[in-house]
């Protein structure tokens, strides 16, 4: 670190050398914000995959745990560079919101116009509203443990809730040819998918059980304790990616 | 710095276009890429028809066929225990809303037992114009897709007569193509704007370079204001809560929702319909002429029905080798199958009833090339297996046998 400059003698830029750092704000923003577009979305769309895909991969198991534990490694890392070194607490909802522009884009070009899929059958999940606590928190507090116990865990815990007013109402039953179905596994019947038989959801399997019908609180509660130990795991994973040197020679 | 923005550049933009386009649904369904035993040897079709291979967007159509589950299943190929009959369509230009097997609905996947026998039927609906090459084919778990035969279908008419609307358990009838995606879209425009409202908030002040400096100067004070924390409370406590109140809200909407559904169909096999005993075949040798695309077969064939029977037709893999003097009687292929008179038999008299023959047969055809079937040789299981279909043309019956054999290669 550099010596520190007293107070006193600390002078903000004015004029051009003012015009000029903002300017390199916006390059500095439209630039992250392709990136998080870019990487994010792929890093999700690799490994939340089908569970954020489609309508019929969203069970209530397997879809909570598995999101938010994936959907907040690059939130913890932006979070650690943007907070650490700006005093920015916008990094989750950043990343948050890139992902989201960039999953829309997907779903209406390329499963959509592309492969014909209706977008109801392909809506992403949110998880902007625990990104906004994660972002507040972290500013409130300026606190990796608080963050990581408390931010991590409600990340997880409001995802569930969160996107249950969009996907709630594809879980009402139908009577499809004498077997029950909700109307999300009917797009799935209907639909076609030449590469997604039935069998390869990954609904209620493993180890982890459903007791009693406590299936989404159990699940949530999983990724919460999950989420805790993921976040400061990739907020040093930042860290390790932020190099401010070369702002010191500005 | 500068030397290295170009590329890194040019890497987000590849990852941008990448990401975009990365689709897992993919088009190619590559019906020859299998190893040839598995597609001999584990579902073999038969009788696949289709109602109609031109017709409008909205109208029905259906494929309908019977396929028998070798019972000399390959050992490297999991056993079939989850299965899925699918439809290999370049996206779901069809919709499917029926499917039997054995005549029971079908919707979800299913156990199927080597040496069973089960016909299907798969009701469709168009939904896309075009000229499209479609296959039925088994997804079997672990092992990949087993194509039935491929056809051409001709959709014709206008994408939007397309309609699909089904019933929920409560009485409603609901838009598959639009339902629920303007309440998707209102929910993520709302938290959008105020993920927007919050990136604004910041983003407005001078950002990285002169924050930094702040920073660096101890003035942190100066870069989070008291208006801030205000603002950051009510977001901390007023998200929470409102994600909840819309939970509760949207749970007291929908009381009875389910969740997904994923048990495995039960389906028993039907009565035996291949290799049903009536009339036995064994095969003794299976002999492969690379030179001249040559299979010769040798089975010994027991004949215990009540009439002479003669063999017609050997199928494997999709391909119809016919017999040419059977023509008459032969099960017809579809239009679009592989079939030639490639079979010739050392003895074509009628085998009669309690009789016991040795034949040799000789099933010889560009197909075995061109179907990529020659492959088996350089497997490493190179067993062959197929449908041999025997007909009494007196008493108008068909016996069918799923034979197989390991395949011993002459190069000349
Ligand atoms: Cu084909």
């Amino acid at each position: 670190m550099s010596a520190q400059i007293p107070i006193s003698t600390f002078k903000p830029y004015r004029g051009e050398k003012a015009r000029l750092a903002r300017a390199y704000d916006y390059l500095i923003l439209v630039l992250a914000l392709f990136l998080f577009i870019g990487s994010f979305h792929l890093h999700f769309a690799l490994t939340v995959g089908d569970w954020d895909f489609w309508v019929d991969w969203k069970d209530r198991q397997w879809w909570p745990l598995v999101t938010p534990l994936i959907g907040i490694t690059f939130p913890a890392a932006v979070q650690a560079v943007l907070w650490d070194k700006f005093r920015l607490p916008l990094g989750a909802t950043l990343c948050v919101a890139a992902l989201l522009l960039g999953t829309w884009v997907t779903r209406v070009f390329a499963y959509h116009y592309w492969n014909f899929f209706p977008i109801n059958m392909v809506l992403p999940a949110t998880m902007v509203p625990g990104a906004l606590v994660l972002d507040t928190l972290l500013m409130l507090t300026n606190s990796l443990t608080i963050t990581s116990i408390f931010g991590g865990g409600a990340f997880a815990l409001l995802f569930y809730p969160t996107n249950w007013p969009i996907f709630g109402m594809f879980h009402q039953a139908v009577d499809y040819h004498n077997s029950q179905l909700s109307v999300a596994d009917v797009f799935g019947f209907q639909y076609i998918r030449t590469g997604m038989p039935e069998y390869l959801r990954i609904i209620e399997r493993g180890t982890l059980r459903t007791y009693g019908q406590y299936a989404t609180p159990l699940s949530a509660f999983c990724s919460a304790l999950l989420c805790s130990l993921m976040y400061p795991l990739w907020w040093k994973i930042g860290k390790l990616f932020a190099d401010t040197r070369y702002l010191k020679r500005i | 710095m500068k030397s290295l923005f170009k590329p890194w550049l040019m890497a987000v933009l590849c990852i941008n276009v990448l990401s975009i386009f990365a689709v897992p649904s993919a088009q190619a369904h590559g019906e020859k890429a299998l190893e040839p035993f598995i597609r001999m040897r584990t579902i073999q079709w038969y009788d696949v028809q289709w109602s109609t291979q031109k017709f409008n967007v909205n109208d029905e159509v259906s494929v309908s066929g019977k396929f028998h589950v070798a019972e000399d299943w390959p050992i490297s190929v999991p056993k079939p225990e989850a299965s899925f009959l699918n439809i290999s369509t370049p996206g779901p230009v069809l919709i499917r809303t029926e499917r039997y097997l054995n005549g029971k609905p079908w919707t979800n996947s299913v156990s199927l037992e080597p040496g069973g026998d089960y016909e299907f039927k798969v009701v469709m609906k168009g939904r896309l114009p075009g000229h499209y090459h479609i296959h039925p084919f088994f997804n079997l778990k672990d092992a990949g897709q087993v194509m039935g035969p491929g056809v051409w279908l001709d959709i014709g008419g206008d994408p939007a007569d397309f309609s699909n609307t089904i019933q929920t358990i409560n009485g409603e009838m609901i838009d598959m193509e639009s339902f629920g995606f303007a309440n998707g879209v209102f929910w993520h425009l709302f938290w959008g704007l105020l993920a927007a409202a919050w990136l604004l908030w910041w983003v407005r002040r001078p950002l990285f370079i002169s924050r930094y400096r702040m920073l660096d100067a101890g003035l942190e004070h100066e870069l989070i204001t008291d208006q801030d924390k205000t603002i950051a409370k009510a977001v901390l406590v007023g998200v929470p809560v409102l994600v909840l109140a819309l939970n509760a809200v949207t749970a007291n909407q929908y009381p009875d929702a389910i969740p997904l559904q994923a048990g495995l169909d039960r389906i028993l096999p039907l009565p035996a319909q291949v290799n049903a005993g009536l009339v036995n075949v064994d095969t003794l040798k299976a002999e492969y002429n690379v030179a001249q695309r040559a299979m010769l077969l040798q089975f010994s064939i027991d004949n215990r029905s009540q009439g002479a029977v003669r063999i017609g037709q050997f199928s494997t893999s999709n391909v119809h080798f016919m017999n040419a003097d059977l023509a008459s009687v032969n099960s017809k292929p579809g239009k679009d199958d592989v079939s030639n008179n490639g079979l010739s038999l050392s003895d074509n008299t009628p085998i009669a009833p309690g009789e016991q023959r040795t034949v040799t047969v000789e099933v010889r055809d560009a197909a075995w090339e061109s179907e990529k079937l020659d492959g088996l040789i350089k497997d490493a299981d190179s067993r062959l297996g197929g449908l041999l279909f025997l007909y009494d043309d007196v008493m108008g019956k068909r016996y069918i046998s799923s034979i197989s054999a390991a395949v011993i290669p002459k190069f000349n």
